[in-house]
């Protein structure tokens, strides 16, 4: 029972990482039905650059600096790869273009920081606390602390100010936001900066507890997938659960089966949920007008 | 076929067939059957990624699949290549299959989100399942022996070849087949081709798993040719590649997956040679310099548009010299080259030059079939797949309510629609009759209520069933195959009278060509029938606007419908032709095909309705014959505004 607790805890941190991630494909999926390809590259750069800071200055000041990166990688990203084939209405366009970007980076990155994995500086104690006989790192507390703080920090300023109240209308209707004033391109650049900037922290907050290297943000992103599609591509509760599901299904899996198979439950729950429903558990499905 | 195209072929697979005695190095050899394997795949995948217009990233596990069904099989039971190649086509296709179906049921990226978890959890699998794969250690087999002999590289690459060669010929024959004409018909139209009976779910998931299969039979090819299978390999750097290739040989082209196949395979080559890479690279640099000269001295390009361009393929060169070892950069390459095509050179290769042929040689580029066959009135008609057997009313709406977030655009409707009548939908903009010719071809689910269609309730039920019942539709917002030609489009409705398989395609079976004429001389029918006989072969994007309305009523008509929904079918026609169209829903009944027609124009919905049903706010105001609608009060007011009293 000890040890499955265990594992249900160390789930929750992972599982709130692989939530951060998947928070930052529905960020883009609302207002351009586009995604980036390169999520898991975003958080990828946003660690290696922050282990290459850290080395400079502390950890909580390292921190802004990163977000700041990862908002110019999203606007990168956007521009070169989203705009021009959003212009052309290709599917096929952006998928490709963001893929080929994602690979861009991660070889970019191989070539700076090399091929081996590095380790990064822990911010907080290293020793683990322990509540009832459960052990969790107190950097894992702060994953999940951070993930939230950042995932409500969105959410208010989408609800409350007037900039995120574009973000939201361009969400529901890019041709009628457009044609009441808002530059809807702007604002797609917004969202592809902030979602790029959440996978930039999430990197710093998952990179203390795993290894850091040129091939992390591949399996993060990948995951992440997975997440925003149980959780469904426009619910903010579905990531948190989607990602709790699987962290803590993949914990479980990890040590009962082989950690070899570890990754597998998460394609196989991908699957259920779309030959169940589609839209994901929390998604809306919508419908579409002829 | 022209001939010039048969002789060509021909003289294609003649040099393809003398290669290997003009280059006897095994090295080139094993090339050339790496390109030809590559070359196999790639079709399959330009099924998906051309005709379909998904992305699938998950063709280089599937090419892992087959390539260890093959493996598998032969090193674990010693099973002999001739059982072993067709066993990896069909596993693969199965895992095709359980991919497809469920990553298919929604639009967007989702086909590409699950090939890319499937691509990493095969290798995983492939790496953990020891007892069968022999995990990252691989495995080893030998070429096949036929008759007691040892086929050696040279063997191997005919072999390969008759595979390639056949592989293109079913490919080619399919795509021209009605399954192709889907394909396309799905990606031009989603709404369109469902209403016409071709299920886009079910041809996707058709695509999807030929494509698989097609994989399959290219991996089982690829354990032989190697002798040695390792996971490895089946890496995410070779989905990307596989992409690469069919992106830039050139999509929707028989031609492209292979010219995409001889650049992938050579471009490690280039690659790892850096004096090469460095020539190649100023190559490219020297003629997009050159050509940028040309194109911005005559105005066709800005200095602008081609800034980019121009200063990529200037750093490649000067990379080149900078750098004493490429290889480590190759995926950055990769990515640059993914961007250069998707931006610069869309339809690929291919694409590019067929477009250069057509600016100096238009005659020489069909890109259409010409369909010479000439309708005859006695071919328009034909018998309902479905007799109407219903007792009373055609069609009976009960209590039909459609709710978007709050609003009610349908509230209770109740509609029953009697055999063999015109039935007319009038109303305010706004009221709900598209509302209802979505929900009664099933393009929305009602909130509750209830249809039922020639004794059968068809709520709930999927656009293409309710269109195989025999509902057909036109659209108020018309919805043609853009880029297919008129009649093409007829074909596409007329897709249910093909009943012959894949396998009768494959073969071009007697049954299958039969079937085929037929459709051909009832579909120029047809299009005579709406007066359209001239423009048979010209793509139906560049009708105008009034012609387009007609040939969605041929379309219609092709589906044997015993109930015809006409949305707007006036609007953007001239006075002459309104009178044509009144003549032509007259013969519709006449020929026992119950019409619900929507429609502005007053003077046609009076002249020819039988009874007229008049909606507002979503709500059923008024119905009768028309004399009797047009003098209801209600119906006075919900048209002109204010209390009929007051007036």
């Amino acid at each position: 029972m000890e040890i499955l607790a265990q594992l249900i805890v160390s789930g929750i941190a992972l599982g709130m990482i692989y939530a951060l991630i998947a928070f930052g494909y529905q960020l883009t999926f609302a207002t351009s039905s586009t995604l980036n390809f390169g999520q898991g590259e975003a958080l990828m750069l946003g660690a290696l650059v922050g282990l290459t800071l850290v080395g400079h200055m502390s950890y909580w000041l390292m921190m802004p600096l990163v977000l700041v990166f990862g908002a110019l990688q999203g606007i990168f990203v956007e521009r070169v790869g989203v705009l021009p084939a959003l212009k052309t209405k290709s599917e096929f366009g952006w998928i490709m273009t963001t893929i080929s970007l994602a690979i861009i980076f991660k070889n970019v990155a191989e070539n700076i920081w090399g091929h081996d994995d590095l380790t990064f500086p822990s911010p907080l104690p290293t020793e683990p606390l322990q509540f009832f006989g459960i052990r969790v790192l107190p950097m894992e507390i702060m994953v999940v602390v951070g993930a939230v703080a950042i995932m409500l920090a969105v959410e208010l300023f989408n609800r409350k100010s007037i900039y995120g109240k574009a973000v939201v209308a361009t969400s529901n209707d890019r041709d009628a936001a457009g044609l009441m004033g808002i530059n809807t391109s702007v604002v797609i650049t917004f969202s592809y900066a902030l979602s790029s900037m959440t996978a930039a922290f999430a990197g710093v907050l998952v990179a203390p507890l795993t290894l850091t290297g040129s091939t992390m943000g591949v399996v993060l992103g990948l995951k992440a997938f997975s997440v925003a599609i149980i959780g469904g591509l426009n619910s903010g509760m579905g990531v948190i659960v989607g990602g709790l599901i699987l962290g803590i299904a993949e914990t479980t899996t990890g040590y009962y089966i082989s950690t070899g198979y570890k990754d597998v439950p998460g394609l196989l729950l991908l699957l259920l949920v779309l030959a169940i429903k589609p839209a994901g558990m929390f998604g809306k499905s919508v419908i579409k007008k002829v | 076929m022209s001939v010039v195209k048969k002789v060509s072929i021909v003289l294609a697979i003649a040099v393809a067939a003398l290669l290997p005695t003009v280059w006897p190095n095994p090295y080139y050899i094993h090339l050339m059957v790496v390109i030809g394997i590559y070359a196999i795949l790639l079709l399959g995948l330009d099924i998906v990624v051309g005709y379909v217009g998904e992305v699938s990233l998950g063709h280089a596990a599937l090419f892992g699949i087959g390539a260890y069904t093959a493996g598998v099989l032969n090193f674990q039971l010693g099973v002999p290549f001739l059982l072993a190649v067709p066993a990896s086509i069909v596993v693969t296709a199965l895992f095709g299959l359980i991919l497809a179906l469920p990553a298919l049921r929604v639009n967007g990226p989702y086909l590409a989100m699950v090939t890319l978890a499937f691509g990493t959890i095969i290798q995983i699998l492939i790496n953990e399942m020891t007892f069968l794969t022999n995990g990252p250690l691989g495995l080893s087999v030998r070429k096949p022996i036929f008759f007691g002999h040892q086929t050696t590289g040279t063997d191997y690459y005919y072999i390969v070849l008759i595979a390639l060669v056949l592989t293109l010929f079913v490919v080619q024959r399919i795509l021209k087949s009605h399954f192709g004409r889907a394909f396309e018909a799905l990606h031009d139209s989603p709404i369109a081709s469902d209403c016409m009976g071709v299920s886009v779910y079910a041809y996707k998931v058709y695509a999807f798993v030929l494509s698989a299969g097609i994989a399959g039979l290219a991996g089982g090819l690829f354990t032989y040719s190697e002798e040695y299978i390792s996971p490895n390999t089946y890496n995410f750097e070779l989905t990307i590649l596989f992409l690469l290739a069919v992106i830039m040989g050139g999509r929707k082209t028989r031609s492209g997956p292979i010219l995409g196949a001889i650049i992938i395979v050579m471009l490690p080559n280039v690659l790892s040679d850096i004096d090469l890479f460095r020539q190649i690279s100023t190559g490219i640099a020297v003629f997009t310099v050159a050509y940028s000269v040309y194109a911005v001295s005559t105005g066709q390009r800005t200095l602008k548009q081609l800034a980019l361009p121009l200063l990529a393929t200037l750093a490649l060169a000067v990379s080149g010299y900078v750098m004493d070892n490429i290889t480590e950069q190759r995926l950055t390459i990769f990515g640059a080259m993914i961007l250069f095509v998707v931006y610069y050179l869309p339809n690929g290769i291919m694409g590019f030059l067929r477009s250069l042929v057509v600016k100096f040689r238009p005659q020489w580029v069909h890109r259409h079939v010409a369909i010479l066959e000439h309708g005859d009135m006695q071919h328009v008609w034909s018998v309902p797949d479905h007799p109407v057997t219903a007792k009373g009313y055609l069609l009976e709406a009960r209590n039909i309510v459609m709710q978007f977030g709050g609003l009610k655009a349908l509230n209770e409707v109740n509609l029953e629609i009697a055999k063999g009548s015109v039935h007319g939908l009038i109303g305010p903009n706004g009221s709900g009759k598209s509302t209802t010719m979505n929900v009664l071809t099933g393009i929305y689910k009602p909130t509750s209520g209830e249809i039922e269609f020639n004794g059968k309730v068809i709520t709930g039920a999927t656009p293409s069933s309710i269109a195989g019942e025999g509902i057909a539709r036109t659209f108020q917002n018309v919805q043609l195959f853009g880029e297919m030609t008129a009649i093409e489009n007829v074909l596409v409705g007329l897709h249910h009278t093909y009943r012959h398989s894949l396998i009768d395609v494959v073969f071009q079976t007697p049954r299958c060509c039969k079937e085929k004429d037929a459709a051909e001389v009832r579909a120029a029918s047809l299009l005579q029938f709406v007066g359209l006989a001239g423009l048979a072969n010209e793509e139906a994007r560049n009708l105008p606007y009034g012609k387009q309305r007609l040939l969605e009523v041929a379309r219609a008509l092709a589906l044997n419908p015993s109930l015809l929904l006409l949305d707007e079918p006036a609007a953007g026609l001239t006075a002459p032709d309104i009178k044509e169209l009144i003549v032509m829903i007259n013969k519709i009944r006449g020929h026992g095909i119950t019409v619900i027609l929507i429609e502005h124009h007053m003077d046609v919905v009076m002249s020819i309705c039988d009874t007229v049903t008049v909606l507002d706010f979503g709500q059923k105001i008024a119905e009768g014959t028309p004399a009797n609608v047009q003098s209801d009060i209600k119906v006075i007011e919900a048209y002109l505004g204010g209390s009929a009293n007051a007036a």
